[in-house]
């Protein structure tokens, strides 16, 4: 079991699977492993266009009303002689944060790892509808394309934020871009239907297909995380799909369902978005949460503080996340009293995300830690999630909140729990589960080297936002020089668009070694990081079916350095101990497969 | 447990739900689709706490009699689709093709139904955009007043728009069943595929019933 | 099944019930009762029939027990957005 042959990495088809072709393998496959591979190569060219236009949200912010390079390539509608436009930049605040948050941050973790963990922890031969599967793929491109084209028609792209509120967002008489929304609200809810297909699949993969003695309480924390994230995008992302064909309803057809002029309510809109956007954010932070977990747990060799405890915070942040949208809304003029409750609720979902970041905080303890790149990762991420967990208490207490709402002290926020958290997370799912999907290990050094700049430059970029945004610096901005008490922020800011565009260009050492990886890395052999999961029980890349016959658990996942077992992991097929071996065994055996399992 | 006890073992999956897959994927399915209707069924109910002066009492502009014998009609075809899984549990090859067929007839005039009263009620005035809506009620002339107000119009074509498209979509999917059960694909042993489709159409027949009395009744 | 042979006769008998229902739903929609009653009555009746195709139609009455809990999750949720933002206006 502790070693590991080179003859273990050949990508061997299972006997009995005939040859499929190109194109039923590569193009339209309805395998897990290598969907989740096509969701990974389309979310990074994402997360890379949701990074330029961030570069270019912070040349304005940095330089303003200087020619950006290369902006001379640009039209006159949006950068007249490279120069910025301010209806230019609506847009690009605008489209950032979309392709960041659905087409970068949603994929990479529900539709890379969902995909490719979910069948293997639990020791299934692929997910329960594996065609559905394939189409929850295609959808991503699909609505992609959507959303680029919206740039190049007339009037630009959707520049209403994000969030596209009413009534900015449901007449193109104000922000000039007419086409554009329609298109950015067409992707969305083209785009839904990839989530809901997708999350259909996992709920009923997890609840049904799980290996013989897979109990719930021994399934492997990342695929916890997913299964909730899964519960999370069924139920919420409808709400979002009523809303923005409402909304369409309101641009395209004249109907008035938030236009004030018709007696509409912008308010319901809000309403409908953060339903649907609250339990979002934690449909971006869990899936990190996953992998973080079994990262700490496996390369510290123990077994990760509290394990139940664990599952349990990610189900009661799952339900709470449903209570307190309400948090986003606080200055909206919404009902004062409504307004208090969801204050309480939020200041009470900080606990569960608190229990998870002691036991990690525990499981490191006198952990025998193995400093390599995913660790460095999920530590980075555990420290960076504390600092944008903190920023958020002072947002949960309505009275701060409005002082720092819309300011940048929210934006600080936000970047650190969804690139300092999920970022980083999703960073150390790549480079601790890449030897699996590719049968090769990334680069040690480069990774190194890329976590120490990336961590530095990002903290760099984002920590002083905190600053700006208690001083007064508004979201959304294009010029915030207009304002005299503002003006002497431009070098802070300056200083956040130079690190910024540091931390942009660090990715690139993590662009080459992914790259470089796949056809020169060291072959990571079946195990190469002596997990005890069924992930790490197939070759390395897994064939199809995955395993040769159905695995059977005798334990949970996290049986590092038992003081029962010679190894310092205990794999959860490797048979129950035998009771000569001196001691209890890890587990108790396989339950019977009785009703209440 | 014995290390030659274990290798012999069943290797079955956990129990989980305890229905076969294709069941619970419909099932979970349909939560997701509750969540979409309550969206707009939810917007529905906070505007008009909001502008209820924008609807009217019950019929004055809607045809309730119309519409109460299409819910008859719909209930009618949620009865002839569990007959129809019914009948190809009991291995009644020609009670399947009979009773989905007229679960489609059915179904199909439901459509129609609701088209003709889409014409109606626009050509009466009753539209969902706020620059042309003038509804003058049932009965009553061209000329007359314009009564309630754009957001009912709109609320009203948006919730039983989608829902009549679910209808139309379920009765695309009841002709594909029919004409596998046509080729013999379902056996007492192989019907999921009828069972998962009835659990779409008792659902759709579920969302009217509601839709039904939040519209047209109060 | 023996329970499914035991619900079949029961299919007409709902249709029945539900036909009962929906005529009644439509003559109590017309009396002359407050605002609220009648909208309070009239739900209570559209419940009902819900609930009596959920249970007998979709066969949710004969499934384990973890698939109705399953069914009905996302009820609280939906009530629970309707009511909070009810509160605004």
């Amino acid at each position: 079991m502790s070693t590991t042959t080179a003859t273990e990495t050949h990508t061997g088809h299972a006997e009995g699977h005939h040859d499929l072709g190109f194109i039923r393998t590569y193009i339209f496959s309805t395998d897990h492993k290598m969907i989740a591979r096509q969701f990974l190569f389309v979310s990074l060219l994402f997360l890379l266009v949701g990074g330029i236009l961030a570069t270019m949200v912070r040349w304005q912010l940095g330089f303003p009303g200087q020619p950006m390079p290369l902006g001379g390539m640009l039209p006159d509608t949006m950068a007249p002689g490279g120069i910025i436009l301010p209806e230019f930049y609506n847009s690009l605040v605008t489209m950032h944060a979309t392709f960041m948050v659905f087409f970068a941050l949603m994929p990479l973790q529900a539709g890379v790892f969902g995909n490719l963990l979910i069948p293997l922890q639990i020791g299934a031969e692929d997910m329960a509808f594996p065609r559905i599967n394939m189409v929850s793929f295609w959808i991503l491109p699909v609505a992609g394309i959507i959303m680029l084209a919206s740039f190049f028609v007339e009037g630009g792209a959707a520049g209403a934020g994000w969030t596209s509120y009413a009534p900015l967002s449901s007449s193109g008489e104000w922000t000039g871009v007419y086409m554009g929304q329609i298109l950015w609200l067409v992707s969305l809810t083209v785009l839904g239907f990839s989530s809901i297909l997708g999350a259909l699949n996992y709920v009923t993969t997890v609840m049904n297909m799980r290996a013989p003695g897979m109990t719930w309480f021994r399934i492997p924390l990342a695929t916890w995380s997913l299964f909730v994230t899964a519960w999370l995008l069924l139920l919420a992302i409808p709400i979002l799909t009523g809303g923005l064909i409402l909304l369409t309803f309101d641009q395209t057809l004249g109907t008035a369902f938030f236009r004030p002029e018709g007696s509409g309510e912008p308010l319901l809109w809000q309403h409908i978005f953060w339903f649907f956007g609250h339990p979002e954010v934690y449909i971006l932070i869990l899936p990190a949460m996953g992998f973080t977990s079994e990262v700490i747990a496996n390369r510290s060799r123990k077994p990760i503080f509290g394990y139940h405890s664990m599952v349990i915070a990610m189900v009661a942040i799952g339900f709470l996340g449903w209570i307190v949208w309400g948090h986003h809304m606080f200055q909206s003029g919404m009902n004062p009293l409504l307004g208090m409750t969801f204050v309480v609720t939020t200041v009470v979902i900080a606990v569960p995300s608190a229990i998870k970041t002691f036991n990690w905080l525990g499981t490191l303890w006198r952990g025998n830690i193995h400093f390599d790149t995913p660790l460095l990762h999920a530590v980075a991420f555990v420290s960076l999630f504390i600092i944008g967990g903190l920023s958020g208490i002072f947002m949960a207490s309505a009275p701060v909140d409005i002082y720092i709402h819309d300011t940048y002290f929210i934006v600080a926020h936000l970047h650190y729990v969804l690139v300092g958290g999920s970022l980083f997370g999703i960073f150390a799912g790549i480079t601790y589960y890449y030897p699996k999907m590719f049968g090769r290990m990334m680069n040690e050094g480069l990774g190194k080297v890329h976590f120490f700049l990336s961590f530095l430059f990002y903290n760099m970029a984002f920590f002083p936002m905190h600053n700006l945004g208690v001083q007064g610096m508004m979201r959304r901005i294009y010029d915030p020089n207009q304002y005299e008490y503002l003006q002497g922020l431009q070098p802070l800011n300056t200083f956040i668009s130079i690190s910024v565009f540091l931390f942009a260009a660090t990715q690139v050492i993590f662009a080459f070694n992914f790259l470089w990886s796949l056809r020169a890395g060291k072959e990571a052999g079946r195990n190469p990081w002596k997990s005890n999961t069924l992930l790490w029980a197939t070759p390395s890349p897994p064939p199809h079916g995955n395993f040769p016959e159905m695995p059977i658990v005798n334990r949970g996942p996290y049986e590092y350095s038992h003081p029962d077992h010679d190894e310092d992991f205990w794999p959860q097929d490797d048979p129950p101990a035998t009771s000569g071996s001196g001691g209890q065994p890890a587990a108790s055996p396989t339950p019977e497969l009785v009703p209440g399992d | 447990m014995s290390d030659a006890a274990v290798a012999t073992m069943d290797r079955k999956p956990m129990p989980g739900m305890k229905v076969y897959n294709m069941k619970l994927g419909m099932w979970v399915f349909l939560l997701s689709e509750v969540m979409f209707f309550t969206s707009l069924i939810g917007s529905y109910i906070i505007l008009r706490f909001a502008h209820p002066d924008h609807w009217t009492d019950p019929g004055v502009i809607l045809n309730v009699p119309l519409t109460a014998l299409n819910t008859f009609f719909l209930i009618c075809s949620s009865v002839t689709m569990v007959k129809a899984f019914a009948a190809i549990q009991q291995g009644d090859q020609k009670g399947l093709k009979n009773w989905l067929l007229a679960t489609i007839l059915i179904g199909a005039a439901f459509v129609g139904i609701q088209v003709i009263e889409y014409a109606a009620l626009s050509g009466e005035g009753f539209l969902p955009m706020l620059d042309a809506y003038h509804a003058v009620g049932r009965g009553n002339p061209h000329e007359g007043p314009s009564l309630g107000g754009p957001l009912y119009g709109a609320t009203f074509y948006s919730m039983t728009g989608f829902h009549g498209a679910h209808v139309s979509l379920g009765v695309l999917c009841l002709i594909f069943v029919y004409f596998r059960a046509r080729s013999g694909a379902y056996t007492e042993e192989s019907l999921a595929g009828v069972e998962v489709i009835g659990l779409y159409w008792h659902f759709v027949d579920l969302v009217w019933i509601l839709l039904f009395t939040i519209v047209y009744l109060i | 099944m023996t329970e499914q042979e035991h619900a079949h006769p029961r299919y007409i008998l709902i249709w029945v019930i539900l036909l009962v229902l929906t005529l009644a739903e439509v003559g109590y929609a017309f009396m002359d009762l407050p605002k609220l009653m009648l909208a309070v009555g009239l739900i209570i009746m559209a419940v009902w029939k819900a609930v009596l195709v959920a249970m007998y139609y979709m066969h949710l009455r004969y499934e384990p027990r973890r698939l109705w809990i399953l069914a009905v999750s996302p009820i609280p949720l939906a009530i629970l957005l309707v009511l909070a933002v009810i509160t605004e206006f």
